[in-house]
């Protein structure tokens, strides 16, 4: 596509700055490629395309959502460089006419996933600086940190649709080679972000962790790994664990403030031991 | 760490009901839940953000705004839009100047279930029927189809973030006022639900495995440790992250640690990682990636 004006390609960076930003806050529908399409097909000169690749690829991304902090490689950067390849191959507007479209996007939405990792890596170093600014009451600061990540979030993103629109299919097969050469470089990151969340955890268990607490630190997990085992209960996790914690909270704060009133009430007082014996 | 969160605020009078333009304004700003997403902290920095409205009116003590401001940066993963559900309980809580450590607990065991019930209720059920019947008009040329898919999804969002706010901030400020005469016992039983909650999340969310797979007829690794304890690794770095952060270790120190240990170890190929990379025929590379050294030979996925 030689044809590109300058304002094309700069409408297309702040559509994909905009999208980056809103797949994980704003509106977080935004980013769907059933919405991007048509605005990208719109830009470089052909809707109805647009509008039938966004139709296309969304029903292929309704697979992949992001759950539980797996991300499927991106559908905002797919999205995009489908709808550029539709427009920029001549392909037919029907659902099979823009098939091969998603093929030749799929090196971009890789590269789009990798942008989100290192973000969230980089982003997972910026929280003591976070930790110093609660410390300080420095509201601002909190504000521009949570900006600073949707400005790098946006920046990449915009980056990386520009360089799709000018550099085509051949810029997505040198980013395919690149990122199976390097593909234990992105494992690595992969692998090392999702044991991050384990110093988060940890914090917490400094907080609330005294001797008598390990063996409910141990129950929640078995509790867990039971749930998660029965595929009729493995979604609803969480929510079962909640549910025996909350009935142990409960009894516990009940024993606990039946000790402190009896105890209140003097020595003489052995009312509720009867029906013990 | 070198600021410790007191156990109790300074200012122990309750702070006044928060008016609703505040409580609104808490509701758009939660729409930036994920802004700071990280893999340390989650959606700790945009929580807090949220929450600095309410936060700010409440705790005029300058003191209590820093410790208050200092343990709502913990660990937080929850439901982008039920999460004013959890910001509701934590406000009517730090309005009636419970202990910080009953409010982190009850945080934490509020947000983690909420997670899974909104993936279910969200990304499960509401976006698959909305965008699979829009995107049939969309592809027939229509762009009503997207116009709809946004209207229907962010008036369901919309409708769901201020009713959960109200509805919660509600329940929150009665309950509260009935454990206030035991606060302690209060604090406890909430350390006990939290704890038991987080060895939960170990279980729920720690993914990290091996890959290595050795000799002839193959041996998993993972498979051995799983027949003695599933997700063995992921208590055991969490023990050990624990072990660090006791001894004086920053949480940046910690996260370079597990950076360091993750690069390399996909280097050799130990960790199970994804590199998501694929070819435009959409194929994956087996086992997730290629270890720069190769020092065991990867099953090849049966052929179809």
């Amino acid at each position: 596509m030689g044809d590109i004006s300058i304002i094309q390609a700069l409408l297309v960076f702040v559509v994909a700055f905009i999208m980056g930003i809103d797949q994980f806050s704003f509106l977080e529908s935004l980013y769907q490629p059933i919405v991007t399409c048509p605005i990208i097909g719109a830009i470089l000169g052909n809707f109805e395309l647009g509008i039938v690749v966004g139709g296309a690829y969304q029903l292929i991304q309704i697979g992949s959502m992001p759950i539980g902090g797996a991300q499927p490689p991106n559908a905002i950067l797919g999205g995009i460089m489908a709808t550029v390849f539709a427009v920029s191959l001549g392909m037919e507007a029907t659902a099979d006419g823009v098939g091969a479209a998603m093929g030749l996007a799929i090196p971009f939405a890789v590269f789009g996933q990798y942008a989100v990792t290192l973000t969230f890596t980089a982003m997972s170093g910026m929280m003591a600086k976070a930790d110093k600014y609660a410390e300080e009451a420095n509201v601002k600061g909190i504000r521009n940190l949570n900006f600073l990540e949707m400005a790098i979030l946006g920046t990449l993103f915009g980056l990386l649709a520009v360089a799709g629109l000018y550099g085509g299919t051949a810029l997505g097969e040198a980013l395919k080679d690149f990122s199976w050469q390097f593909s234990w470089v992105m494992a690595g990151l992969d692998a090392a972000g999702g044991a991050m969340k384990f110093v988060g955890f940890a914090i917490l268990m400094k907080v609330m962790m005294s001797g008598e607490m390990w063996g409910f630190l141990l129950a929640g997990f078995a509790m867990a790994l039971l749930c998660a085992a029965n595929p009729a209960t493995s979604g609803a996790t969480l929510l079962l664990c909640a549910f025996v914690g909350v009935a142990i909270a409960i009894y516990d704060f009940t024993v606990q403030t039946k000790i402190k009133q009896n105890a209140g009430a003097g020595a003489g007082f052995v009312g509720g031991d009867e029906d013990g014996i | 760490m070198a600021y410790n969160i007191p156990d109790k605020y300074q200012d122990l009078t309750p702070a006044a009901q928060l008016d609703k333009k505040t409580l609104n304004k808490m509701v758009w700003l939660s729409c930036f839940l994920q802004a700071s997403f990280n893999y340390e902290r989650m959606q700790a920095c945009g929580w807090l953000w949220s929450m600095l409205p309410g936060l700010q009116k409440i705790h005029t003590n300058k003191e209590d705004l820093k410790a208050s401001m200092a343990h709502n940066l913990d660990f937080l993963n929850t439901h982008p839009f039920l999460v004013t559900f959890v910001m509701g309980i934590v406000l009517s809580l730090e309005q009636s100047k419970a202990d910080t450590a009953t409010i982190r607990s009850v945080r934490i065991s509020a947000a983690g279930p909420l997670g899974g019930i909104g993936d279910a209720l969200f990304w499960l059920t509401l976006v698959p029927i909305t965008a699979g019947l829009t995107a049939n008009m969309a592809m027939e040329g229509q762009i009503a189809g997207a116009i709809l898919f946004l209207l229907i999804f962010n008036g369901v969002q919309f409708a769901v973030r201020f009713g959960l706010m109200y509805w919660s901030y509600g329940l929150g400020t009665k309950a509260v006022t009935l454990l206030t005469s035991s606060a302690k016992e209060f604090t406890r039983a909430a350390s006990i639900l939290g704890i038991f909650v987080v060895g939960g999340l170990i279980a729920n969310y720690g993914s990290t495995s091996l890959r290595i797979i050795v000799g002839d007829p193959a041996i998993n690794i993972q498979g051995l440790i799983d027949g003695v304890l599933p997700k063995l690794i992921p208590l055991l770095i969490t023990l050990g992250i624990y072990v660090l952060i006791k001894k004086g270790w920053t949480p940046v120190k910690c996260i370079m640690l597990i950076l360091v240990v993750g690069i390399v170890g996909c280097a050799f190929g130990i960790w199970t990682g994804d590199s998501k990379a694929m070819d435009a025929e959409g194929n994956t590379i087996p086992g997730g990636y290629k270890p720069l050294v190769e020092w065991y030979q990867y099953p090849e996925p049966p052929a179809e």
